[in-house]
């Protein structure tokens, strides 16, 4: 009962936020806030995150396949192929779920108890699309982006351990990275992105929108918010892959 | 002028505004008065609009504020300006861009024409040297002046403060007070002013409404608050020694009273 009234509300929410702006160069100079808060801000941790799994993630392809009926080249498909395919859209999500989620959470949780929120609406101003509408859109453009460079960060990680290791040559890792390449699979990942996006900026916005008491209730919004952001985006996953790639 | 008719508002099933019906005039200081938890501050949420009332009437001037949608609110909401509780100000932006921010959002006006604007409400709330300051490193009167000018710089008709001078020392706590007063006169904005503080009434209660438990016991001027003979609100006025005090003097004066 709980769930559907917050789903109801959730969408009422989101139907706010897609009215007209009040005055559209406000809410563009908000936007570009929002970019460096929400987006640059956000790729240093993508790219340790990144470098990190792509190398962890070469080095375990070689040693599950280190019978020699494989070939060595084999390292540099797989570990590209599951950057791309699961690492780069699914996981670097679930990471900015936390970081950008609890963020856009807290912040709008705290405008909400400190009546921020009533003063704009006073003002005459949509709070809901004000607060939430340049977040989203911040997001929905800059987190494809992100995931580019965690794919090439990620591909370079697994080249860097693996030459370092010495379980594949620089050569055949290139080699594998360009072999049978589907193209397809960065639209997949990169539709899959501005899904989650979406989720994230939505989901977190709502639960720091819908706040009511004092600044324990703005922590567990947060927690609510990365935690409800992480569970959509692993049901979407599922519901994205088999729609996308079957 | 702000009219309210048969106002009542609840919330799971206790009522907390219970029939009230009250004229708020333009050009003077109206003032609603009572104890904590009183009904003051759901009072003056009902009023603008922030909350829904369950029953009764809200109008501004000739517009029935109550049955408009929320969209056919918002000309109105640019006539209002509010004095929160709490000040707040938007603590990511400047003081400067505090009070810029209903100019860039409601108006057309240039750059130079919105900066002379800011500095002309700061200079009228007394603060100097702040606009690239922080919310945060404001202390508590300079920030409830702050949200002043914010809520003046559209020239606003209609004037709310939640208690404006709640947590000050009583010396700023009469300044802002005058300050509210001062520009209610100068601009003839219907005001309303949320208190529990009798200073106020006694300073600047040109009319006043005093409500208990969520229903209006008394209405009139701070010129005959202390001759009432309504008890819940002699209760209220007479709780602190020096009231008390006043009122034994005036009655040795006039012992018939
Ligand atoms: N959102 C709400 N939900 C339920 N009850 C509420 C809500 N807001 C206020 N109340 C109740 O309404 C009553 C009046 O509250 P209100 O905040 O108007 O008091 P007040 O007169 O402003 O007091 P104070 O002087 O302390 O600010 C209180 O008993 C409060 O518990
Ligand atoms: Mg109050």
């Amino acid at each position: 009962m709980k769930f559907l009234e917050s789903t109801g509300r959730y969408f009422m929410l989101l139907g706010r936020v897609f009215s007209r702006p009040e005055k559209f160069y406000v809410y563009y100079r908000q936007t570009m806030k929002e970019f460096e808060l929400l987006g640059i801000n956000s790729i240093g941790i993508v790219v340790v995150i990144s470098v990190f799994m792509g190398a962890v993630i070469a080095l375990q392809t070689a040693y599950n396949t280190e019978n020699p009926i494989y070939p060595a080249y084999l390292i540099g498909l797989g570990t590209r192929d599951m950057i791309i395919l699961e690492f780069s859209s699914t996981m670097v999500a679930l990471i900015l779920a936390g970081k950008v989620g609890s963020s856009i959470a807290s912040e709008i949780g705290t405008m909400r108890v400190t009546e921020q929120i009533d003063a704009l609406e006073i003002m005459g101003v949509n709070s809901a699309s004000y607060l939430i509408l340049p977040k989203l859109v911040a997001t929905l453009i800059f987190n494809p982006f992100l995931t580019l460079i965690s794919i090439i960060v990620g591909i370079f990680g697994g080249w860097f351990a693996g030459t370092a290791a010495g379980v594949i040559t620089s050569e055949s890792f290139i080699y594998g990275i360009q072999y049978a390449f589907i193209p397809y699979y960065i639209t997949y990942s990169l539709i899959k992105t501005v899904v989650f996006a979406f989720i994230i900026a939505t989901v977190s916005g709502f639960q720091g929108y819908i706040v009511s008491g004092g600044s324990l209730d703005v922590g567990r919004a947060s927690t609510k918010a990365v935690v409800y952001s992480c569970i959509l985006i692993l049901l979407f996953n599922v519901i994205l892959t088999q729609l996308l790639l079957s | 002028m702000i009219k309210v008719s048969n106002l009542s508002k609840i919330f799971n099933g206790t009522t907390v505004l219970d029939d009230i019906s009250v004229t708020f005039e333009p050009g003077i200081t109206n003032l609603v008065i009572g104890k904590s938890g009183s009904g003051k501050t759901v009072l003056l949420k009902t009023v603008v609009g922030l909350l829904e009332p369950d029953m009764g009437d809200i109008w501004y001037d000739d517009i029935h504020f109550s049955e408009l949608s929320s969209a056919d609110k918002k000309p109105v909401r640019q006539k209002m300006g509010m004095l929160f509780q709490g000040s707040a100000l938007f603590d990511s932006l400047t003081v400067e861009e505090n009070i810029m921010f209903p100019l860039n959002m409601f108006t057309r006006k240039g750059m130079k024409e919105k900066r002379e604007r800011v500095n002309f409400c700061l200079q009228r709330v007394n603060i100097k040297n702040a606009n690239k300051m922080y919310p945060s490193e404001l202390s508590g009167g300079m920030q409830k002046r702050v949200a002043i000018a914010r809520a003046i710089v559209l020239n606003p008709g209609y004037l709310f403060c939640d208690e404006p001078n709640s947590g000050l020392d009583p010396k700023t706590a009469l300044l802002i007070d005058e300050l509210i007063k001062e520009l209610t006169d100068e601009y003839n904005m219907t005001t309303i002013v949320n208190t529990h503080d009798m200073n106020s009434v006694m300073e600047i209660g040109e009319k006043v409404i005093f409500i208990s438990r969520g229903i209006k016991c008394w209405e009139g001027s701070n010129k005959d608050i202390l001759e009432s003979d309504n008890e819940t609100l002699n209760d209220f006025v007479f709780a602190n020694s020096l009231a008390k005090k006043i009122r034994a003097e005036m009655q040795k004066k006039n012992p018939t009273s």
